[in-house]
């Protein structure tokens, strides 16, 4: 392994030595990536939106790779149609091999990503959509989005328009789900607003900003059914999910009422947030307020950004995270069990600890391997000159990681980190040490590669072949003891994770494992061997 | 009004054919809104008649009426040359000079005509903030939501504060309460950094001045540092235990950041020291829905409506009722709170 560490990072840890930093910053040889939002005077809202990042091992070595999109060329002001050069290698999306040494290798051409299309990009969904063990990449943009099926030999090849997935408009983030459990893997794109490059507005006074979302009007998601054979079929209108429109960014999965049909919620930009719930029948009904996840716990709407539907308090029901610009804190609810969730920002001392913060992309994993998933934020103000408008609030900041002292949260010091315009982030374990690793993309800047620190704690990462259900296992519930980790690539802002499962075992060194695969079968695995990476196929 | 109740002395002066025809004319004129008939209908009266005070206060009130003060005040003069009594007339000078900005000459007119209103706000425009407070006061008292004198009296305490802020300065700059008025000017206007200086200097002077820490504290809140307000809470609670407003704004702090049952106790403390303030309800109820005290909560929330029916507490009550009734199962409550929150939400928007 060659990982150059930032050494000024280690004194700031010192006061922590006794488990060592929880994650360290590292400049892998050979991601030389740089994301180009091109800023204009204009103040064009996709400006402040990219970019996403994929944890994927498209070549199945069993060490992750780290797909990058890019943004797009901007003119000042900028004609319409735009093609945003992306024809040009600096606004290239960036697919990087990882190599054994832990360095890494730009195969974006030889891969055959070099064609990044015409529209501006966003954020990337993974996904073996065709069984065939290969993660394909689903690219969403302001303009058209690209499917690239993985060939299975390095390559790729876009297969958009056979797949009927281009969408359309403006789509930020994406997912890959098997929402009827037929055993193919379904796709839902979510798309923030009804927004032309030609009417974009200007706002601000004195001080020229970019617009708030409530300038504009929202538009609906999209949901489209995979129907075998490489070809998908729209059916956001015929599942109810074009019943409400939003002003999407984030989505997560998961099945928040126990039915066996996986749910989905959608982080929407300063209005009602949006939880479909999945009715099994192929329609989907939108719950939010209903079920409390709406609004804030004074009824106010804010400005939802990313999302992690995953379980912090370890009583086996996923909860909702979703982050938001400063001084309106992050929003945890907690999942009651009854179909309703409760604000749990002020129970769990999240509000506390945020309300400063602005926050894009986060997920919740076990950072330190204690058995209590911690979360992780990449973290910026949305308004670049925000420094102007509230001498209080900053536009770059680190991540954030809050750790979760069972079930209450406690921030990490990570000060010391550089401060960034942090988006999207994905999560996943880049050199198989057990410790969970983070890839922020940054606006406008290069990513940060986050190394997890290895410590006493016991770990287990299982990658799931299903056979009956989808090949990846997404939407599989894994549980070891009172954890539990639904498996999905999606959540976050504009990213992907890797598809393993990750567990911190604590002292633990074995473990039994229980896995309710999305076909209904039952799999349990007795007294497994912690501090390894398992594969696990679903029974026949 | 004032060119009919003229009518009389008009009748009372020797009155030619003509001169009647064009104050007849002017008051027809007048009464059908037709103003600048009325106006070269007074002229003419004036010309024929230039002794005859009612004939030029008649043409000032008429450009009084049609707002051009300037071209109002050399009738009115002349009027009041001509009787000094001449009712009516100061009152109308005293406003016309007022509007064109002769705060100071208006002052004695309408000191005559009695007219407290105006009087008040001449006092306030040429320098005499007390007087002007008195006589603002005054006709607050007979028109008590009058917005033009809310707003000049609203005026006149500022300038007055200002006045008593700069004495303060002036005579001790130095002091701790020059610094923590300062700190709380800076701090209303949003100028933080500033503000904590001043605040931090009057502390350091006066270590035991109330009311600093929570100034200090709400600038943590506005700005999200919500450790830094539980500090500065905590300060204040302690130094002046019978603040039942620090010790609402230390549990609001304590509840966000968890601390729950803490948040409870100070919140409680403050609801007995100064008992149902809708904010500490709304506060309190959100904190036992937190620890499953749904009864409490419930309560509590319910004396939040009992005070505030439109407002954003009252939203935020419904709303967190409708959280409430819908957890234990109580479906219909749980719908008409529901309903009355969206109500009042689409009001406001």
């Amino acid at each position: 392994m060659r990982w150059f560490v930032h050494r000024g990072l280690c004194a700031a840890f010192l006061s922590s030595a006794a488990q060592g930093p929880p994650v360290e910053l590292v400049k892998p040889a050979g991601l030389e990536f740089t994301h180009r939002n091109s800023p204009t005077t204009q103040k064009y809202l996709i400006e402040t939106m990219g970019g996403g990042v994929a944890l994927l091992d498209y070549n199945n070595d069993g060490l992750l790779d780290i797909f990058l999109v890019n943004g797009g060329n901007l003119e000042d002001p900028q004609a319409v149609p735009a093609d945003f050069r992306r024809g040009d290698p600096a606004y290239w999306n960036r697919l990087y091999r990882q190599n054994r040494d832990g360095s890494f290798t730009d195969v974006t051409a030889a891969a055959g990503l070099s064609h990044a299309g015409n529209g501006y990009g966003m954020g990337v969904a993974v996904g073996d959509y065709n069984d065939d063990g290969f993660p394909d990449l689903y690219v969403t943009n302001y303009g058209r989005n690209i499917l690239y099926r993985n060939n299975g030999d390095g390559t790729f090849a876009d297969v958009t328009e056979e797949a009927g997935v281009s969408a359309g408009g403006w789509s930020v983030s994406a997912g890959f789900l098997d929402y009827d459990n037929d055993g193919r893997l379904d796709l839902f794109v979510s798309r923030y607003l009804d927004y032309d490059l030609s009417r974009n507005l200007l706002c601000g006074t004195p001080f020229r900003s970019y617009c708030r979302p409530d300038k504009y009007e929202g538009t609906t998601n999209l949901l489209y059914h995979n129907e075998g054979s490489g070809h998908f079929r729209d059916v956001s209108v015929k599942s109810g999910i074009t019943s409400a429109r939003g002003k999407g960014m984030g989505v997560a999965f998961n099945d928040y009422d126990g039915d066996g049909f996986p749910d989905i919620f959608v982080s929407n930009d300063l209005m009602e947030q949006f939880l479909f719930h999945n009715k099994g029948d192929g329609t989907f009904e939108e719950r939010a307020l209903e079920a409390g996840v709406a609004l804030s716990d004074d009824g106010k709407p804010f400005s939802g950004m990313g999302v992690a539907f995953a379980d912090y308090d370890n009583d086996g029901l996923p909860d909702i995270t979703v982050t938001d610009l400063a001084l309106e804190k992050y929003i945890l609810y907690r999942n009651d069990g009854d179909g309703h969730f409760s604000y749990a920002s002020n129970a769990t001392g999240l509000a506390g600890l945020t309300a400063r913060s602005s926050g894009w992309g986060l997920g919740l994993h076990d950072f330190d391997n204690d058995g209590w998933k911690d979360l992780f934020v990449a973290q910026s103000h949305v308004l670049d000159n925000v420094e102007r408008i509230n001498s209080a609030l900053q536009y770059r900041e680190p991540p954030g990681l809050y750790r979760n002292l069972a079930g209450k949260f406690e921030k990490s010091a990570l000060a010391s980190l550089p401060p960034v315009a942090g988006r999207g982030v994905a999560f996943g374990d880049l050199n198989n040490d057990g410790a969970i690793d983070a890839v922020v993309a940054v606006l406008g800047g290069r990513p940060m590669i986050l190394r997890g620190s290895a410590n006493r704690n016991h770990w287990l990462i299982l990658k799931l072949i299903g056979s009956r259900s989808n090949r990846d296992g997404q939407g599989a519930k894994v549980r070891i003891g009172k954890q539990s980790v639904y498996v999905t690539t999606a959540g976050s802002y504009l990213s992907a994770s890797d598809s393993r499962v990750h567990f911190g075992l604590a002292r633990d060194s074995h473990a039994a494992i229980e896995i309710l695969w999305p076909s209904g079968t039952r799999q349990i695995l007795n007294d497994v061997a912690a501090d390894r990476i398992v594969t696990v196929k679903e029974p026949q | 009004m004032i060119a009919v109740s003229l009518l009389s002395m008009f009748l009372a002066f020797q009155v030619t054919p003509e001169l009647r025809q064009h104050v007849d004319a002017g008051l027809k004129a007048k009464a059908a809104g037709d103003l600048d008939t009325a106006i070269h209908e007074f002229k003419r009266a004036a010309e024929l008649a230039p002794a005859l005070p009612a004939a030029h206060v008649n043409l000032g009130a008429v450009y009084l009426e049609k707002k051009d003060y300037a071209n109002a005040i050399q009738p009115l003069r002349k009027a009041l040359e001509l009787n000094p009594d001449l009712p009516g007339a100061q009152g109308m000078l005293g406003a016309a000079l007022l509007a064109l900005g002769y705060a100071g000459e208006s002052v004695s007119h309408l000191e005559k005509a009695g007219a407290g209103n105006l009087l008040g706000v001449a006092l306030l425009e040429s320098g005499r903030i007390r007087d002007a407070v008195d006589q603002l006061e005054a006709a607050l008292q007979k028109r008590p939501d009058d917005p033009d004198l809310l707003y000049y009296l609203s005026q006149a305490h500022e300038r007055l504060a200002k006045q008593l802020f700069d004495r303060l300065r002036e005579t001790s700059p130095e002091s701790a309460r020059a610094q923590q008025m300062l700190g709380d000017v800076l701090a209303a206007s949003g100028n933080r950094d500033e503000a904590a200086k001043h605040l931090g200097a009057a502390l350091a002077l006066r270590p035991d001045l109330r009311g600093v820490h929570v100034v200090l504290g709400e600038m943590y809140v506005e700005s999200g540092d919500y450790e830094s307000a539980e500090r500065e809470f905590r300060a204040e609670t302690q130094m002046v235990p019978g603040s039942a407003t620090a010790a609402y704004k230390l549990g609001s702090v304590l509840l966000q950041r968890g601390q729950v049952r803490e948040a409870i106790a100070e919140l409680q403390r403050s609801n007995a020291l100064l008992p149902d303030m809708p904010e500490t309800l709304l506060e309190l109820g959100k904190a036992m829905a937190t620890t499953g005290d749904a009864a409490s909560a419930e309560k509590m929330l319910h004396r939040v409506l009992d005070q505030e029916q439109t407002s954003k507490l009252a939203e935020a009550a419904h709303f967190q009722l409708a959280q409430l009734y819908r957890k234990l199962g109580r479906s219909a409550d749980a719908d008409r709170e529901m309903k009355l929150f969206q109500g009042i939400r689409a009001r406001q928007k």
